[in-house]
């Protein structure tokens, strides 16, 4: 699977919060450790429920730890 | 590895052990003709026992050994994961099946050789929903 567009902070705000483990934070989210690895390289996009948990698990706002990159999409019925 | 991608490989291993176990190495029962029908069904009996119980002992070896994630529920990369593969395997199933009745058909073969191979279809898409299932694991979902 290709990286998605959506990249993240993760690993970064994690170590900025006393160098919080991927199991410490899966835990406090609900998710397996693997689920917060693969966010946290870009495999896997996780659902908007569990975005707002990793942020809310590390105490900042949504757009703090994903960003998206794609660009927007072209309108609806507008050739490309 | 996650303990569900452990369970995925033990499957799919002992999957593949027990169609080898009844394709090439038959229980050496001398009362009967290797080609009969009842001979098959005690080889395909052997198989299925072998694969229940390596399959109990392996997953509660691995489960004792990481029983936190034993225990876990699936989230929802889990849930997507088993989602795709069994997506996959419904295709396998399908597909193997209706090749089975053809092939079938075509051969002439009884209701026990229809039936064997209706079997056969079923292992199949099993091994296709484990072996998808490792193979999203791997890749992230």
């Amino acid at each position: 699977m290709t990286a998605t567009a959506i990249t993240n902070t993760i690993r970064k705000l994690r170590f900025e919060r006393n160098e919080m483990t991927q199991q410490d934070l899966a835990e406090r989210v609900g998710v397996t450790r693997q689920t917060i690895n693969a966010i946290e390289l870009g495999k896997y996009s996780p659902s908007l429920e569990v975005a707002f948990r990793i942020a809310a698990a590390l105490g900042v706002r949504l757009e703090e730890v994903f960003s998206y990159d794609g660009g927007a999409p072209a309108p609806r019925g507008t050739a490309r | 590895m996650s303990f569900r991608e452990k369970t995925a490989w033990i499957t799919l291993i002992t999957l593949v052990l027990a169609s080898l176990l009844f394709v090439v190495h038959p229980p050496t029962d001398l009362t009967l003709a290797p080609d009969s029908d009842l001979f098959r069904f005690h080889v395909l009996l052997l198989s299925i026992a072998t694969f229940v119980v390596i399959e109990i002992v392996a997953i509660v070896v691995v489960a004792l050994r990481a029983p936190r994630d034993a225990k876990a529920p699936f989230d929802e990369r889990e849930r997507l994961i088993t989602l795709k593969a069994k997506g996959l395997a419904w295709h396998a199933l399908a597909w193997s099946s209706l090749g089975s009745v053809m092939i079938t058909i075509h051969l002439g073969a009884n209701e026990i050789g229809l039936a064997y191979c209706v079997l056969a279809s079923f292992v199949f898409s099993l091994m296709v929903n484990y072996a998808a299932r490792i193979v999203y694991y791997r890749r992230g979902a």
